[in-house]
């Protein structure tokens, strides 16, 4: 079986939402992120097989995104493309279709990414006004019309947002963080330690030019964008501790500085088989290994399933997680990044050293635009391995609905 | 609209254009076919064909008539301009009267009939569509219709000046005719010139139901109420007419007669009826087609539409471009990009940081919505234009590129620099041109570990708008990479000369040296205003001294020494005394002239500098420096930068603004005998 090997990639600046891609849609961003991309890693377009990307709050002019994705940039038009989405590990579940594909002989080269605008969601009507407007338009007499509206309320005229609850259990995503945070008894204190850790790596990421080398430039107007707009260099301890707490706010620990932040951004990888990266005289920086997708009732601990599906894609690696060089996980919450530490000691399925876990920060510092982290995630424990040598990395995220996804790379020369 | 019979009909038995008799719907058609010819233009055989199937069409009496082109792409172009050349005032005005008669024929049909517009309809062969009663037009990208005529010095004499008018109305029908307006299918339906437009696939089918159902034309002439007034009544129209014919005298400045012969003939068509409309058209059209500017811009065109294939040569094979790299996203660099992508490329641009390629990438959206705001691209195929260019800081991105064009300052060594780079990345076949207005293409390569891939591509400002390239081609220069430049050219929708290589090349070194010879002219005490106005009085779009200060003086200065040098003579010293005292150009604080909002006066201090009083007198200055810009140009062509006076009328005239009524300095010298 051919191996699939990540060539590398890009990504967009990941910027707060409303902010300076305001104006940028999802295909703006999507774009922009594969064509960086496919010039880092000097892959022809004409070389592609197929482009996949994840998407979680799709607008619905795009019913295939990654299939605009190619269009838009004029690659050879006879590329096929498809959207996936999982939640948060959407690029997660783009990047492993990219190399089942390619494992499986199916496709050579894939562009797999991930793109989210969470300025531009598309917003939905309360379905009782949406009812009421499909039957009028069906209505054949005036009056008819007239009447299709007579159960609308007031309250009905509002837009709805695009749903935070979990639809199982009625709670949001904080909310549900709220309750992880109190089983596992993570305080308030270590959050806000763990979230001021997330911004002082990012921006010494930053400043030693390592995230810099990931990052290409999007242009808005006349200028460029050019760096994450999220990252707090001034953040403190005492400054954290300040913040009320959002979703709880008698209880709570969970603070707008501990979670992540909306974002908007894009994430692009090139996935290739390792002999046509041979053959195309390109240099893979990673080899996907294995990987696993978990899944945990809702109703439980919802952003749980990375414990569990980081032992399982070591398991299917034949690797333990003393072998496991740097890890990249998504940070939701802060709560969340440490309830899954201490789960998975409690299983006994070993323990994360910090010192290789997100190592340049994570989504608190650097955003979470929900469909491109797994790429930004892979991308990042990509080039950080190639840097240090490493021999085995994993990538996890975790996912709404109780899923969770890992990604075991393993460097090259192996 | 034609002079002379071409060849002897023979070899093809197969008509140009033959009658198909109706089928089970009653629909008969006639089909359009040069068979000599990939192109349907207009000869002596094609309308006797045409007359023949218009006689059966009446004798078989169809219930419609649609009339369609055999050509997979186009309908039917004007008159071949071929045949003009040597033809008397009375071949060409029998000829219009020939395709008068055959369209007369047509359009008193006593059925109606309809034209199948799948491609290009322009000139003579919008006329043969305007004399169908209905109109259908098939919407794909390269599709236009258009009374082009006066562009080539010439009017639309097969009964166009008439049938427009009367279709669309007086006001309308003037400006697609004096503007020479071609107009893309969307366009074409909103100007009431087309019925309807429709998928190329239903386009027969369209056709076929149209000429049931349409019916005979009238003559509506417009329509709001107010057009069919300014088209019908006298005193009104009386009013329309001399506005035009005032607007475009200010336009043409004398120099053109054929838009005001036009106004006339539409003026005495509806008038007087349009029998003398027709009479004032074939008058016309043999005046126009044998006079000197008729026949130097009709020559211009054959020359420039040769060009695209003539240019070729003495080279080699163009290698394929798809992807093109830009190093320098500035003024020229953005414009370069975004006639790549418009031309279907895709590139990859560089600037020195990201900043930079942010304005570029911005100039050129703001090119392409501008281009698609006026029609000239679809506003979908703009987003695509736009999403064909991306670029950083860095040659990411360039290991693929077939071709790439430097555009960064006329700086030799910043040349030499970034050459160095691209040579480090690029694909052993990737041809790399250097966008340079004088720096002669020999020296930028020298220290190249491959200098024979490198070739000059001398864009004009602005890129979009300017239709020419000079390429230049070095000595060792790959044959392959010479005509791909040249090939690129074409794609681009320009038209390319290839010149030798040496400081200026061939058109910055003819330019320089008639500004030189205006330089002097202000040396020996004539006004600067009298030699910029007896240059624009004698047909140039722009006198030479406010030239320099458009192009501003440093640049000038630059390319003036870099000519000067290399021939062993003074440089320009007058511009280089002003850019020191801080007269850069217009809007830099002045250059020869002195600007105040929109009123600009000499500027005192040149003639200060060269210790001079002004004189007021035009006598002879433009007669003389055209004769030096002319002499230039001949010793290019002996000195073998040229390879011939066609190109080298091509280059002043796309390039420079050499006055195309004159038909170029070889063409001029020959006519006044300048050697």
């Amino acid at each position: 079986m051919p191996r699939a090997v990540i060539l590398g990639g890009a990504r967009t600046p990941f910027v707060k939402a409303g902010t300076s891609f305001a104006e940028l849609d999802v295909l703006d961003l999507a774009r922009s992120a594969t064509a960086e991309a496919l010039a880092r890693t000097e892959v022809d377009p004409r070389d592609v097989d197929e482009v996949v990307f994840g998407n979680v709050a799709r607008p619905v002019a795009y019913h295939n995104l990654a299939r605009e994705v190619v269009l838009s940039l004029s690659m050879p038009a006879r590329i096929p493309a498809y959207t996936v989405s999982l939640a948060c590990a959407s690029a997660c579940l783009a990047i492993t279709s990219a190399a089942d594909h390619v494992m499986t002989r199916n496709a050579e080269v894939v562009v797999a990414g991930g793109s989210e605008s969470l300025t531009n969601v598309p917003l939905t009507l309360t379905p009782r006004l949406a009812r009421s407007l499909i039957a009028a338009s069906q209505a054949k007499s005036l009056p008819a019309k007239a009447r299709s509206f007579a159960e609308v309320r007031a309250s009905d005229i509002a837009p709805v947002a695009p749903g935070i609850r979990e639809t199982s259990t009625g709670l949001t995503m904080g909310e549900s963080a709220e309750r992880m945070a109190a089983i596992n008894g993570i305080e308030r204190e270590e959050q806000d330690a763990w979230a001021l850790r997330s911004h002082q790596l990012a921006a010494a990421g930053w400043e030693d030019g390592r995230l810099a080398a990931e990052v290409g430039p999007v242009y808005v107007d006349s200028t460029a964008v050019i760096t994450d707009g999220h990252i707090r260099r001034d953040s403190t301890r005492e400054k954290l501790a300040t913040l009320p707490p959002v979703f709880d706010r008698a209880h709570g620990t969970i603070t707008a500085g501990n979670a992540s932040p909306l974002t908007d951004g894009a994430a692009a990888v090139v996935i290739a088989s390792e002999q046509r990266a041979r053959q195309l005289g390109l240099a893979p920086l990673a080899v996907i290994r294995s990987y696993a997708y978990a899944a945990v009732d809702p109703a439980d601990q919802l952003l749980i399933a990375p414990a569990y599906a980081i032992p399982l894609a070591l398991q299917r690696a034949g690797l333990t997680l003393d072998d496991i060089d740097v890890f990249e996980m998504h940070e939701a919450f802060a709560a969340q990044v440490l309830s899954t530490i201490r789960v998975m000691e409690q299983n006994g399925a070993g323990t994360i050293p910090l010192a290789k876990l997100n190592v340049m920060g994570g989504s608190i510092a650097l955003g979470h635009p929900f469909g491109a982290t797994g790429a930004r995630l892979v991308l990042t424990l990509a080039h950080e391995m190639k840097r240090r040598g490493a021999r085995y990395g994993v990538a996890s995220a975790c996912a709404a609905g109780g899923n969770g996804a890992a990604i075991v790379l393993e460097s090259i020369a192996a | 609209m034609i002079a002379e019979r071409a060849a002897p009909t023979s070899p093809a038995e197969t008509p140009s254009a033959r009658f198909v008799p109706a089928d089970g719907t009653g629909i008969a058609r006639i089909v359009i076919d040069r068979p000599d010819d990939a192109v349907n233009s207009v000869d002596v055989r094609l309308l006797d064909d045409l007359m023949h199937a218009i006689a059966a069409a009446r004798s078989a009496r169809p219930r419609g008539l649609v009339i369609a082109s055999g050509k997979a792409d186009q309908f039917m172009a004007g008159a071949d301009l071929s045949l003009l050349r040597g033809a008397s005032q009375q071949d060409a005005e029998r000829a219009s009267r020939r395709m008068q008669e055959v369209l007369e024929e047509l359009a008193a049909l006593p059925f109606t009939t309809v034209a199948a517009i799948n491609g290009p309809a322009l000139g003579g062969g919008f006329e043969l569509a305007l004399a169908c009663d209905r109109r259908v037009m098939a919407d794909t990208p390269n599709a236009r219709v258009g009374l082009t005529e006066v562009r080539l010095g010439l009017i639309p004499a097969a009964g166009g000046t008439q049938r427009l008018v009367r279709l669309i109305g007086l006001p309308r029908a003037l400006d697609l005719i004096l503007g020479a307006r071609q107009l893309t299918p969307k366009r074409a339906l909103r100007a009431g010139v087309v019925d309807e437009v429709v998928h190329p696939a239903v386009l027969l089918r369209a056709t076929g139901e149209v000429a049931l159902t349409g019916g005979k034309a009238s003559a509506r002439g417009g329509r709001t109420a107010i057009e069919r007034a300014i088209t019908w009544l006298a005193p009104l129209r009386a009013v329309a007419l001399s506005q035009a014919r005032k607007r475009t005298l200010a336009e043409t400045r004398g120099f053109y007669p054929a838009p005001l012969r036009a106004i006339d003939a539409v003026a005495a068509g509806l008038s007087r009826g349009m029998a003398a409309g027709l009479e004032e058209e074939s008058r016309a059209f043999g005046e126009l087609a044998t006079s000197q500017t008729g026949r130097n811009l009709t020559s211009l065109l054959v020359r420039t539409l040769r060009q695209r294939r003539a240019a070729f040569e003495g080279l080699g094979a163009a290698r394929p471009v798809g992807r093109v790299g830009v190093v320098g996203l500035g003024f020229m660099g953005s414009g370069i990009a975004q006639s790549a992508a418009v031309a279907g490329m895709t590139v990859r641009a560089r600037d020195r940081d990201a900043a930079a390629v942010a304005k570029g990438i911005s100039s050129i959206r703001k090119l392409t919505t501008e281009a698609a705001r006026k029609g000239a691209i679809e506003r979908r195929e703009a987003t695509r234009v736009t999403g064909r260019v991306s670029g950083g800081p860095d040659l990411a991105g360039f290991r693929h590129a077939d071709l790439v064009i430097e555009a960064v300052f006329e700086e030799i060594g910043a040349k030499r620099a970034v050459i160095s780079e691209l040579e480090a990345v690029l694909r052993a076949d990737a041809v790399i041109a250097s966008n340079t207005s004088a720096l002669p293409i020999g020296e930028i390569a020298r220290g190249a570990r491959h200098p024979e891939r490198i070739v000059g591509m001398h864009f004009f400002s602005p890129v979009h708008k300017m239709p020419l390239i000079e390429v230049v081609r070095p000595a060792g220069a790959d044959p392959d990479a010479v005509a791909t430049a040249v090939a690129t050219a074409v794609a681009f929708g320009k038209t390319p000369i290839v010149v030798g290589d040496g400081p200026g090349f061939y058109t910055t070194r003819v330019l320089s040296t008639m500004i030189a010879d205006a330089f002097a002219l202000v040396g020996e005490g004539v006004a600067i205003e009298a030699i910029d106005r007896a240059m624009t009085e004698f047909g140039w779009p722009v006198g030479p001294l406010q030239l320099v200060d458009e192009v501003g003086l440093e640049v000038a200065a630059h390319a003036g020494e870099t000519i000067a040098k290399a021939r062993r003579m003074d440089g320009p010293g007058i511009v280089a005394s002003l850019a020191d005292e801080g007269f850069r150009g217009k809007a830099r604080g002045g250059g020869f002239y002195l600007y105040e909002g929109r009123k600009r006066t000499a500027n005192p201090r040149v003639y200060a500098i060269l210790g001079v009083t002004p004189r007021a007198t035009t006598g002879g200055i433009a007669g003389r420096l055209t004769t030096t810009f002319v002499r230039e140009a001949q010793r290019c062509l002996e000195e073998g930068i040229l390879r011939s006076a066609d190109e080298g009328d091509l280059g002043a005239v796309l390039g420079l603004g050499f006055p195309p009524f004159l038909g170029g300095p070889f063409t001029y010298a020959r006519e006044r005998g300048i050697s």
